[in-house]
């Protein structure tokens, strides 16, 4: 039975990562996992590349399907659903895959042998349930680095696969190049501790340099792809601090070493300015504090080299290899007229100390003209370069709204830092190692950490040559180093196509970047947390399993926020859509499917069961009126959202339509923000003049239960009478009670029992495919109907961002003269200042005070209804 | 050569046989420089026969009314830890009976010399205290640019460049000797950007000096002196603690990238690798890595500054170098190696006294540049008079060891 995605609004322009053509689904799609057979696909695609260095051995790879963390329950609630949607639409998630980020210490390599057969990452990644013994013998696999060579031997007796050593220099380049392009916000600047992310446009990135610090320092100037030249270098560099530390203190290592120069003072060691001067030397512009001569003062002193602290001298080595490097590089990047200067290797690899010298050297050199930045990905380029390497990888192609990234808990090897214990029971079948990572996790939830180690913020605040004022205590060796999620590549994803300024387009409204901000909602969602939990054990049945995994998910989410309270910057750029679709995900890691499932459909049978009264109602009063008793109902119904604290509060007092109708009542114009009468303007027109309604509208709906029903099926009523084509948006995963895509065509086969304007219209939208042959009467109008449909968005947020919607949304967009935005998460926290080419509405309720406060200065249960003609 | 010009030397009664005229100092943190004029009774000229060529170069005289004396310019150095001996032989060159004496106020007792140099502060009070004499402090960077332009467009065989053990003058065109960067390499390094006369900046530099290579060797190694380390980094092999290109690839070169597999990948790189001690490492290896480190570093920064100014001629200087070859090698070979053979690093051969002779250089009062511009016309420029008297300078030991002189005229006060 083959399975083809065939909505009739779907298209795609993005070139798939796989040769899809002729792909079916082998078997009975009862099965549990059905092999997806691509006959055009060529054999010779891996999933695997490697690097391996001489501390550190990085892997990446890319698995093609769903994770398999869903477990049966949720694979039996998606085929049930796919049931009822009769296959007509595609199912969620679409055939991506996700590029994965994994390091070992090399001298574990059998930890990483062991991880690589247990993965099956040597025969192609994928269970070839069909195709078992081609891909077993030969594989070859990508590496990079040192250890290439080195370990060929044994990867060929251990694994059965040869290593195609790739140039290293290649490598990386096309490693860099490769993030700069598709990743969103990879690079990055460290000033005096503080990360700043910046997004470089993909078309303005050549010519820049590329320095690479390991041992020696390698300048590369990178023109473009596969276009590149060693510039310079220096011999002083990361083996230099690291070789002379060794000689000149006792550390036994180099983190150990980095971690001495924060406590250092190297005003006993280095000659400064005043040492010469007594004072400044205005005439240079030279501070008393500037460093004259490196370990210069010991020239003066007749001291043995155990009489000074291993901290003043770490520091002081640290800060002239630092500042070195930066000053040369700088020269360079001069010499050669190039824009940018990337900072990555070892040295740097996310030690936020020699990040802040080597940027602070770099600014005092170029006179503040030039910064330093660095890549997210930065110990990766490597392997990455390998993986890219592959003739047939398909990430060329790729662009920056393919790609997801996110931050999983529990999988050990994930994240880049390997914090849980290895993989047990290695030899058992790979669908059952999520369970195992998960068991790890249950018993040693006291000492979870979020994925990536921390450090605390502002420790480093280097005031240039001056000694810093504030020092860490402690400073975590690997501090924030290889500090990546796993990258998503969702190849339908698509950039909305109505936004007006894509590159411009910012979605959240929230700066998290400003502390007391983010403390706040940190501290929101931590306060949440309880009630999420009991929701998602309850909406399993509260077994003791659920009550686990519930237990889990707390204390995991908890980290991850406890986490970014230390390290705001510690995932990246990070909004306030992001930190609330990390929930989400974390939920769904630890096997949440749907935490409000039981909430949606009670509340969703509440709302249906008035739904017909209040149709009359509406039908009875005149036009003007009922548009702005719709918009009254929207904002009225609005309120009914579980991720608002206050809104959780009102539930317990009342029923779903007690609440409605207080709601309702209360609604008095003007709202906070009123733009009513420009939107009824638009619709009605004014005296005899009757405005064209428009041709297609796309609802972005919110919450389930009475907002969709009583809010916004109302209002779509109402434009698909006056002749609009609708089109519903709902998420394409769960999030909090927000009515999902795949929950919209039951909600509407429902509604349209009670309404003949809406079955025709979901019937002409292909929605009532199952219904219609329950309904028995005959005496169907032939008149066409304009079509009410529904799409999914491509998130599982209760925000959404329009550089990233799904492929069928896109698609619907494109005859779409209309967008109505509805509730918080969708036109609050984010797209509240957006821009479209079309008309758009955006309506919500304010249930937050500071948000309220913040975005329309009111106050909470506030009103907002935006109305902006096309621009 | 003349065979008077042996006579300047250390002892201080010779000196008394010319007459002192006009002296300068540089006192530096581990040398004081002196440069003093003395003049020849025999060669005085009168006023009336310089007047001609000053004409005919243009220059005005009118401010000059004293006589022309010939004579020499005199270069000592004294180690600034013996301060006292300076003090001594300045004592006894009678200083307040030559031209010294403030021409404002001649019946004063108060004699004021220029100097320039930290120590110039450090020791004013001594100076004053025990001869009456008050230092004049000059700006340490004028006086070097200035000394430094006295040289290179006045003596004829000042520049040089230093590869493989060769040591070649250069002559250079006075016309063409703008702008050049001048790195001067003491405890730290200053890059100098020199356009003209009294025309520089600090452009750069970098705190991995002179200071740092002795700072770190003194700390990794047992040595007592400066020179003790650099002595050991003759006889050492950087290949027992740098990492070596070759110790990367497998011994291949990395000629993709242009790297010979003797290219030094990563100073001191080897001493991570290796479980060893400092003790297990030979002091010979270590001062020599280090001095490789720093030569290069400063050759390779000095290349790219005057690469980024345009600058034509890179001139080195500093007690770092002071004449040592192995030092001035591995700083030639380092500019050759980055610039790919296209500049050279050049070095002076007065190195040492270029503060102190710029500190002479500010009293205008002896017109010292004046009349050298002008006999400049009257010969040709191999032939210049300012011949070098330098006592036999051994190759070992870059310091000037003895004392020179370079003839010349100077006014009278």
């Amino acid at each position: 039975m083959a399975t083809k995605g065939s909505n009739s609004i779907h298209r795609s322009s993005s070139r798939p990562l796989l040769d899809l053509s002729k792909a079916e689904i082998q078997g009975n799609v009862e099965e549990k996992y059905p092999t997806i057979l691509l006959p055009n696909q060529s054999d010779d695609l891996s999933h695997l590349a490697l690097d391996i260095g001489g501390s550190l051995i990085k892997l990446v790879y890319f698995s093609r399907h769903e994770d398999q963390s869903t477990n049966d329950k949720r694979m039996k609630i998606l085929k049930d659903k796919l049931g009822i949607l009769n296959g007509n639409r595609r199912s969620y998630p679409i055939l991506g895959g996700r590029l994965h980020f994994v390091k070992f210490e090399t001298n574990k390599i059998n930890e990483c042998l062991e991880f690589i057969y247990s993965k099956k990452l040597h025969c192609g990644g994928w269970e070839s349930h069909h195709s078992d013994s081609t891909n077993d013998q030969n594989a070859v696999i990508k590496a990079t680095g040192g250890g290439a060579f080195k370990f060929a031997d044994l990867f060929k007796e251990r694994l059965g696969i040869s290593l195609d050593k790739e140039d290293e220099m290649d490598c990386l380049v096309a490693g860099a190049n490769f993030l700069l392009k598709a990743i969103r916000h990879e690079a990055y600047t460290h000033m005096e501790g503080q990360k700043e992310f910046i997004q470089i446009d993909p078309n303005d990135l050549f010519p820049y340099l590329l320095v690479n610090i390991g041992s020696g320092v390698s300048m590369i100037k990178v023109d473009g792809n596969g276009k590149f030249e060693r510039v310079s270098g220096t011999n002083v560099g990361g083996g230099t601090y690291w070789g002379l530390g060794r000689l000149l203190t006792n550390c036994s290592s180099f983190d150990e070493l980095l971690e001495l120069s924060q406590k250092g003072d190297n005003r006993t060691t280095d000659m400064l300015v005043g040492d010469i001067y007594g004072t400044d030397y205005p005439k240079i512009g030279l501070s008393a504090s500037t460093i004259a001569s490196s370990f210069g003062k010991a020239t003066l002193e007749n001291k043995e080299l155990e009489e000074y602290r291993p901290e003043d001298i770490s520091l002081s080595l640290l800060r002239m290899i630092s500042y070195n490097i930066g000053q040369i590089s700088y020269l360079n990047a001069l010499r050669f007229g190039l824009k940018r200067i990337f900072f990555g290797g070892f040295f740097i690899r996310g030690h936020a100390y020699t990040m802040d010298a080597i940027s602070f050297a770099v600014h005092f050199w170029s006179k503040g003209t030039a910064q330093a930045m660095f890549l997210r990905h930065e110990g990766f380029l490597g392997a990455l370069g390998a993986f890219m390497s592959y003739e047939k990888h398909g990430l060329d192609d790729l662009m920056v709204h393919q790609f997801v990234e996110r931050f999983p808990m529990g999988a050990p090897y994930t994240g880049g830092k390997i914090h849980g214990p290895p993989l047990r029971n290695l030899n058992e079948k790979a669908s059952l190692e999520n369970i195992s990572w998960m068991e790890k996790f249950l018993q040693k939830g006291t000492e979870i950490t979020a994925p990536v180690p921390m450090t605390p913020p502002g420790t480093t605040g280097l005031g240039g040559f001056e000694v810093p004022l504030s020092k860490g205590s402690t400073l975590r060796s690997d501090a924030s180093a290889l500090n990546v999620g796993v990258l998503h590549l969702i190849p339908t994803l698509e950039v909305f196509p109505l936004l007006v300024d894509p590159k411009m387009y910012e979605p959240n409204t929230v700066d998290l970047s400003d502390h007391s901000e983010l403390e706040y909602w940190l501290t929101i969602l931590s306060e949440h947390l309880p009630d999420l939990v009991d929701k998602a054990v309850a909406s399993e049945g509260g077994t003791d399993d659920s009550k686990r995994r519930g237990d889990a998910f707390a204390r995991a989410f908890s980290a991850h926020l406890a986490r970014l309270m230390e390290e705001p910057a510690a995932y990246g750029k990070l909004g306030l859509a992001n930190l609330l679709e990390m929930r989400e995900e974390c939920l769904r890691e630890f096997q949440f499917v749907d935490a409000y499932r039981s909430i949606k459909q009670r509340e969703n049978e509440a709302s249906l069961a008035v739904l017909h009264d209040l149709l009359m109602e509406l039908d009875s009063l005149d036009e003007e009126t009922r548009l702005l008793t719709l918009i009254e109902g929207v904002l009225a119904a609005n309120i009914f959202d579980w991720g608002s604290r206050a809104c959780v509060d009102l539930y317990h007092k009342g029923t779903i339509i007690e609440i409605y109708r207080m709601s309702r009542n209360k609604m008095q114009r003007p709202w906070r923000v009123d733009d009513f009468d420009a939107f009824k303007e638009r619709m009605l027109g004014s005296g005899d003049k009757k405005p064209l309604p428009h041709g297609r509208a796309l609802l972005f709906v919110d919450n389930s239960g009475a907002d969709i029903v009583l809010g916004m099926l109302p209002l779509a009523r109402e434009l698909l009478r006056r002749g609009t084509e609708v089109v519903l948006v709902g998420n394409s995963l769960p999030a909090l009670n927000d009515v999902t895509a795949m929950e919209l065509p039951d909600i509407v086969a429902e509604a349209a029992k009670h309404c003949d304007i809406l079955r025709r219209a979901a019937e002409s939208g292909g929605l009532l495919v199952d219904a219609m042959t329950n309904t028995l009467d005959g005496s169907k109008e032939k008149l066409p109907s304009v079509a009410l449909m529904v799409v999914e968005n491509g998130c599982g947020s209760p925000c959404i961002d329009f550089r990233q919607v799904s492929s069928e949304l896109a698609a619907a967009a494109k005859d779409a003269d209309l967008i109505i935005l509805e509730g918080m998460g969708r036109s609050l926290h984010t797209n509240l200042y957006a821009q479209f080419k079309c008309d758009a509405l955006k309506l919500a309720m304010v249930k937050n005070q500071r948000l309220a406060e913040k975005l329309v200065q009111g106050n909470i249960y506030d009103c907002v209804c935006k109305y902006e003609p096309a621009y | 050569m003349d065979p008077r010009r042996a006579e300047t030397g250390k002892n201080s009664d010779q000196i008394q046989s010319g007459h002192v005229y006009h002296l300068a100092l540089d006192i530096g943190g581990s040398l004081a420089k002196l440069v003093y004029f003395t003049k020849n009774d025999e060669h005085i000229v009168g006023n009336e026969k310089k007047k001609s060529p000053l004409k005919a170069s243009g220059i005005s005289n009118s401010s000059r009314n004293s006589p022309v004396l010939n004579g020499r310019l005199n270069f000592k150095k004294f180690e600034t830890s013996k301060i006292n001996d300076c003090l001594e032989f300045i004592n006894s060159m009678k200083l307040h009976l030559g031209g010294c004496q403030q021409p404002e106020s001649p019946g004063s007792q108060t004699i004021t010399i220029k100097a320039t140099g930290g120590g110039a502060y450090k020791y004013a009070d001594l100076f004053k205290e025990k001869f009456g004499i008050s230092l004049d402090k000059e700006d340490e960077m004028d006086c070097l640019v200035a000394g430094a332009n006295f040289l290179l467009e006045t003596i004829h065989q000042e520049a040089f460049t230093y590869m493989g053990n060769q040591k070649q003058f250069v002559w250079i065109d006075k016309n063409d000797l703008y702008p050049y960067l001048l790195v001067n390499i003491g405890s730290g390094v200053g890059m100098i950007k020199v356009e003209g006369d009294g025309k520089f900046e600090r452009v750069s530099g970098t705190s991995i000096g002179g200071g740092t290579f002795w700072g770190l060797g003194k700390l990794l190694t047992k040595c007592k002196s400066f020179d003790e380390l650099l002595d050991l980094s003759y006889r050492g092999n950087n290949r027992a603690v740098d990492m070596l290109v070759g110790d990367i690839y497998g011994g291949m070169d990395y000629s993709k990238i242009g790297l010979s597999s003797t290219t030094i990948a990563s100073s001191f790189g080897r001493a991570i690798s290796e479980n060893k001690e400092r003790d297990d490492y030979k002091p010979e290896d270590i001062a020599r890595s280090l001095l490789r480190m720093i030569s290069n570093n400063i050759g390779q920064i000095s290349y790219l500054t005057a690469l980024r100014f345009g600058l034509k001629r890179i001139f080195f200087g500093g007690f770092f170098i002071r004449r040592h070859p192995f030092t001035m090698d591995t700083l030639s070979v380092a500019v050759n190696f980055w610039s790919k053979g296209e500049a050279k690093a050049m070095f002076l051969q007065h190195e040492g006294f270029l503060g102190a002779v710029g500190a002479f250089m500010s009293s205008d009062k002896h017109g010292l540049k004046e009349l050298l511009a002008n006999q400049k016309v009257e010969r040709p420029p191999s032939k210049l008079s300012f011949s070098l008297d330098q006592t036999q300078v051994p190759q070992q030991d870059g310091e000037l060891n003895g004392d020179e002189s370079i003839e010349c005229s100077v006014y009278g006060a």
